[in-house]
């Protein structure tokens, strides 16, 4: 215990006095932050279109109507009877979600069999589909608590719905987190690529010093960096750009060192099949460019043809762009946690299978 | 019989399309100071990396303490403290954390302090490793292997890229080395560094022991001649034919790359003025004479055909 904590001080103290390295680990997350912060700042929210189809206007459907429309993102148009025009527009893109509101039959209702609203959406949109059936789904599941003849169940505007003030800068940071983390973990591991090219690595196998325990001083400390970078974008994204984090610090912090150590694990993959630093570069480059713009953390990847979609499905940074996003702004997109915390896992798994089996320690 | 710390029988190591070590054997007293001594590219470093478990080897048996270090790596690493030959260290730790660093791997280590002084490099302890020359970076890794403070010290050209003064300084410490009972086994391309430090040494070449004994020994069996020796002074083929025509010496030898000719002889004056007569009869300078007793070098040169430096 005592060699691991002096060699990873040794390993801390590289990273501070390597001012270079040190300020565009400290730098590149606050320039993202300012940079996506600033473009995405003032009137720009997230709009999302929502169609609501009538079928017998009441009391109760204008209350529903109203507390749709008291939703800042919320665009809403209600159309009556059948609502044809309402399903044409959803089909031409121009709705995200339509809500169809059957004709209420108090007497049902009066004996607990509930009304059934349909949700029509647009399943090439099912990102941006997904976040606002979430959002309805809980306006409607607190409208049924209510529903016990009384006016008022439809108060639910009054409810903080985290889609609210949902601004698309609130979409994109965690976003810029995932992105931060994967950089971190994918190139974190040129550091242990250098040891190993300048022989350090080498030149240490000669002292009682347990090769591992350098590796795992390495890891450690590559943790402690992504949970300061996590730390840091989200002071200043919450002090500049007044973001809420709905979640406890520590259950971000949890998701972000599951994340971690899957693009660690990934990152000492790829170095595991090349020699030098410069082909080291490459490989990750060539991994992690696709996947920040096929993981829809800065845009949902819906508009992208269904074969790149499947790709989307595979790549671990989707997953931690979501979890990040659930556990960050509270935006569900129809995968459950246990979902993105089985597959991030899974890919730990399985690239640290395949690293012990190509691994090379000089 | 004395105690032994290293026993090597019939070491192989090949790479691909060379065999570095071809079957060397050899047998370090404890407490000894023993040299490996060869030119460049002779497997020095190889047959040193191999001792200390960074390659396996192809064939033999070796024993370190007891140990055979492809079984007791582990137990070997906390005995031995090891010199490599060009070792990469964090550069941004300074000499006394790197120091720090290394004294925590082993159970009982030297005191850091100490071991910087030792090394000279009590001025340089705050100073960060890439600021250091390549003498004081090469002072620092003795003092890494030194403070391992272990039985046996594996130093790989321990004065490589030294300035005279330095490279006594380190003389020093190893002799030191040798009165705190520890064993040194060193490997030098310096002649004159064998000799004055070894007790026991051995000259290889091309992967084979050429010779072992004593540097005294050595001399004493090789070399009884002195030798005379002098810058060419622009021999063609035919006045090079002419010189060893002459029959002034026991042996003439030609050193390409330093540009001098050694003469060996059992009568100097006779072979002096035999030089001379021929110098001015095929009117040549002959410049630079130096008349000395013969070295280790001139062991070389005779067994091998050729400088070590060459």
């Amino acid at each position: 215990m005592r060699i691991f904590i002096n060699v990873f001080l040794a390993n801390l103290k590289e990273l501070i006095r390597d001012k270079t390295a040190l300020f565009w680990f400290l730098a590149f997350p606050i320039f993202f932050v300012f940079l996506f912060g600033i473009v995405f700042s003032g009137s720009s929210e997230l709009v999302f279109n929502l169609g609501i189809i009538i079928e017998e206007p009441s009391e109760m459907t204008d209350k529903i109507v109203e507390a749709m429309r008291a939703i800042d993102s919320f665009k809403v148009s209600v159309a009556r009877g059948e609502g044809s025009e309402e399903m044409k527009a959803l089909q031409k893109g121009e709705r995200h979600i339509v809500i169809k509101i059957p004709a209420i039959d108090y007497q049902k209702m009066a004996s607990g069999q509930g009304v059934e609203i349909l949700v029509y959406y647009d399943a090439s949109k099912q990102q941006t589909s997904q976040v606002l059936m979430s959002v309805v789904e809980k306006m409607f599941g607190e409208a049924e608590h209510n529903i016990t003849g009384i006016p008022e169940i439809f108060k639910i505007k009054q409810e903080a719905i985290q889609a609210d003030k949902l601004t698309d800068f609130d979409y994109i940071l965690p976003g810029i987190l995932a992105m931060a983390l994967m950089q971190l973990g994918l190139f974190g591991s040129l550091q242990f690529l250098s040891l190993r090219e300048q022989k350090i690595v080498r030149s240490l196998g000669v002292t009682p010093l347990a090769r591992s325990t350098l590796l795992i001083s390495e890891i450690t400390l590559r943790l402690l960096m992504a949970l300061v970078q996590t730390f840091l974008i989200i002071t200043i994204a919450r002090i500049v750009f007044g973001v809420t984090i709905i979640s406890n610090i520590f259950v971000v912090f949890a998701v972000v060192i599951i994340g971690s150590l899957t693009f660690i694990s990934l990152g000492y993959m790829l170095i595991s099949f090349v020699k030098s630093n410069e082909a080291g570069q490459g490989i990750i480059q060539i991994v992690q460019f696709p996947m920040m713009f096929l993981s829809g953390i800065f845009f949902p990847p819906d508009f992208m043809p269904s074969y790149i979609q499947a790709i989307v499905r595979a790549i671990p940074l989707t997953y931690l762009g979501d979890a990040l996003r659930q556990v960050m702004i509270g935006v569900y997109s129809g995968r459950s946690m246990l979902t993105n915390i089985i597959v991030l896992s899974g890919w730990l798994i399985v690239t640290l299978i395949i690293t012990i089996k190509f691994w090379r320690w000089d | 019989m004395d105690e032994l710390s290293i026993e090597v029988t019939g070491l192989k190591k090949y790479f691909v399309g060379a065999k570095a070590v071809d079957g060397i054997s050899f047998k370090v007293k404890s407490g000894s100071i023993y040299g490996m001594l060869g030119p460049n590219g002779a497997g020095k470093t190889t047959t040193i990396e191999t001792l200390v478990g960074l390659y396996r080897r192809d064939g033999g048996r070796i024993s370190v303490l007891g140990y055979d270090p492809e079984d007791d790596l582990d137990k070997i690493k906390k005995l031995i403290g090891v010199q490599l030959q060009s070792p990469s260290l964090f550069p941004r730790l300074t000499v006394k954390e790197m120091v720090n660093l290394f004294s925590s791997f082993y159970p009982q280590p030297m005191d850091p302090v100490e071991v910087i002084n030792q090394v000279g490099l009590d001025s340089k302890e705050n100073t960060q490793i890439r600021f250091l020359s390549g003498g004081q970076r090469h002072r620092l890794a003795v003092g890494l292997a030194m403070v391992s403070n272990g039985k046996i010290m594996f130093l790989d050209e321990p004065t490589t890229g030294l300035d005279p003064k330095a490279r006594r300084q380190l003389w020093d410490v190893i002799k030191g080395l040798k009165n705190n009972g520890v064993t040194v086994f060193l490997t030098t391309h310096y002649m004159e560094e064998a000799e004055k430090l070894c007790d026991d040494l051995m000259i290889i070449d091309l992967g084979k022991v050429i010779v072992q004994g004593s540097p005294r020994e050595l001399i004493k069996e090789f070399s009884q001649e002195t030798a005379i020796e002098f810058s060419d002074p622009g021999l063609t083929d035919l006045s090079r034919k002419a010189l060893e025509d002459r029959q002034l010496a026991a042996r003439v030898s030609y050193e390409v790359k330093e540009k001098r000719i050694i003469l060996y002889t059992h009568n100097v004056p006779f072979t002096m003025k035999k030089l001379l007569d021929f110098g001015s009869d095929h009117k040549l300078a002959i410049d630079d004479i130096v008349v000395r007793r013969a070295s280790l070098e001139d062991v070389f040169l005779k067994l091998t055909g050729r400088g070590i430096r060459e």
